[in-house]
């Protein structure tokens, strides 16, 4: 495998090219350039405040930035095409018309409390994919099935443990049969004994060839799902190779040495 | 306690509670209405409009209602617009109330977390099903006691509507008071009349508040 993305044979999904972005006078993102191939696993790790949620969150235009392209085969993601600076945002609908390809998984689950889960699964598909609602129903039981809540479906998400919500959640964006899904910590609010039942979930998915992108702290997954791995410091993408550069050998990078050496005192890698 | 008063003056009251009644329903929708259409269009508007409605806002809640009447009934014909008693009093009753009712619901949609929108408009939910399928179904447990709370002050407000000669309840008591120069048996049935109004009003707003909260009960049975 190459460490250069634009010299590999697969053709990538998604394109970040000079992405950078400011709140204010603090700079999140400074020049990411990115590819995101078909069926890979891509983590992105880094200390608190590096930028990873930002950037995931770039990609699907639920931030704006001031510089740089997000491009999703081939399509500019929620900037008009060839609008001058200040460049115009698409219109809603458009926005939403990509937007449902792009499957997201957020850090607080953001379930719907007065749904039940088969109702947070299928509203999408009603409101979105105007389906009817025993045939959403039904997809979403289907889903459901997928992360293992088969059994949950009539339960409200105050029924529902931290690792069954974020499985829901889970089942929401992928019941939309999206073409990437984005993680942002999905594990991050869990309590411990509840990280591994959604990380088996994930690499399933992983398994089946889904394209995903996943801002984690989970080191153990990054190591052995990621088909690569990338480090952001400070807004900056310091690297980006498959896991073994990373974990195996002493990184060459300070800041990821540095970065790294916290995980290994505590001996999660 | 003459108690033959109240069969005479009975169908002038009730003719009098009716048109409480009719003032203060069609006041308050109206009033709500207004008010749920200001809150949106503060919400997905840009700061023009926003400065707009801000200021109508103040304007209407700064001011007493009994002059927003007097000047929509004295006024208003000046400006071209004449309007029956009980028109100007419905329309000033829908001008007074919408402030309050923008406040109520923008205090709602304040309330429901920020994560719940972003992941609903991450998978391309529109703005208006947003609306409709997720704040509103949740809202509705935190404003009903609000809302019922403004309606019973409302319904309380409808005596004012007496001083623009609108044949409401005040006004049909004080005929009767003058009429026979009792005190005691008019007032009582006065204040009979709208201890009921808000009784049921209050009730009313019990059932919708337990109806709202139906699936925090549900999943707290379900845990």
């Amino acid at each position: 495998m190459t460490a250069d993305p634009s010299q590999s044979a697969v053709e990538p999904i998604m394109t970040v090219r000079g992405l950078s972005k400011w709140f204010d006078d603090f700079q999140a993102l400074d020049d990411i350039s990115l590819d995101v191939n078909r069926s890979e696993v891509l983590c992105l790790i880094g200390p608190s405040g590096s930028g990873k949620s930002t950037l995931l969150r770039c990609l699907n235009f639920l931030e704006r930035y001031q510089a740089g392209e997000v491009r999703k085969e081939g399509r500019l993601i929620g900037w008009q095409e060839g609008s001058a600076s200040p460049r115009k945002p698409l219109r809603p609908a458009a926005l939403r018309e990509q937007r449902r390809h792009i499957g997201m998984v957020f850090q607080q689950f953001n379930l719907w409390p007065h749904f039940t889960a088969r109702q947070n699964v299928a509203e999408a598909l009603i409101q979105v994919q105007r389906l009817g609602r025993d045939e959403a129903y039904s997809r979403a039981e289907a889903a459901l099935d997928k992360v293992n809540l088969g059994d949950k479906a009539n339960n409200y998400p105050s029924g529902l443990s931290g690792g069954q919500q974020q499985r829901v959640a889970i089942a929401r964006a992928i019941a939309m049969e999206p073409d990437i899904m984005l993680f942002d910590e999905p594990t991050s609010a869990l309590d411990p004994e509840l990280v591994g039942e959604v990380l088996a979930v994930m690499k399933q998915m992983a398994a089946e060839g889904m394209t995903m992108v996943v801002v984690t702290h989970e080191m153990g997954f990054a190591a052995h799902v990621a088909d690569r791995v990338g480090f952001l410091e400070s807004g900056r993408l310091v690297t980006c190779r498959p896991p073994a550069d990373i974990f195996g050998s002493e990184p060459s990078d300070p800041r990821l040495r540095s970065f790294l050496q916290t995980y290994r005192e505590r001996n999660v890698v | 306690m003459k108690y033959d008063l109240f069969l005479r003056y009975g169908p002038a009251l009730l003719r009098g509670f009716g048109v409480s009644l009719l003032c203060w329903i069609v006041g308050s929708l109206g009033g709500a209405l207004l008010g749920f259409v200001i809150a949106c269009l503060y919400r997905w508007s840009a700061w023009p409009v926003r400065w707009i409605l801000q200021a109508y806002i103040e304007v209407i809640r700064g001011t007493p209602f009994m002059i927003q009447l007097f000047v929509l009934y004295y006024g208003g014909p000046y400006a071209g617009l004449v309007l029956s008693p009980i028109q100007s009093g419905i329309v000033s009753f829908v001008v007074y109330g919408s402030p309050y009712f923008a406040e109520i619901f923008r205090s709602g949609f304040e309330a429901i977390p920020k994560g719940q929108l972003e992941a609903a408009r991450a998978i391309g939910i529109g703005e208006f099903a947003i609306l409709r399928r997720i704040m509103l179904p949740q809202m509705m447990v935190l404003i009903t006691a609000p809302l019922t709370n403004f309606v019973i002050i409302l319904s309380k407000e409808t005596a004012i509507l007496s001083v623009v000669t609108v044949p409401e309840l005040l006004y049909e008591t004080q005929t009767m008071a003058a009429e026979t120069f009792t005190f005691v048996e008019p007032f009582l049935a006065l204040s009979l009349f709208y201890w009921l109004l808000v009784v049921v009003t209050a009730e009313l707003g019990r059932r919708v508040e337990t109806y709202a909260m139906r699936h925090l009960r549900r999943s707290a049975s379900a845990t």
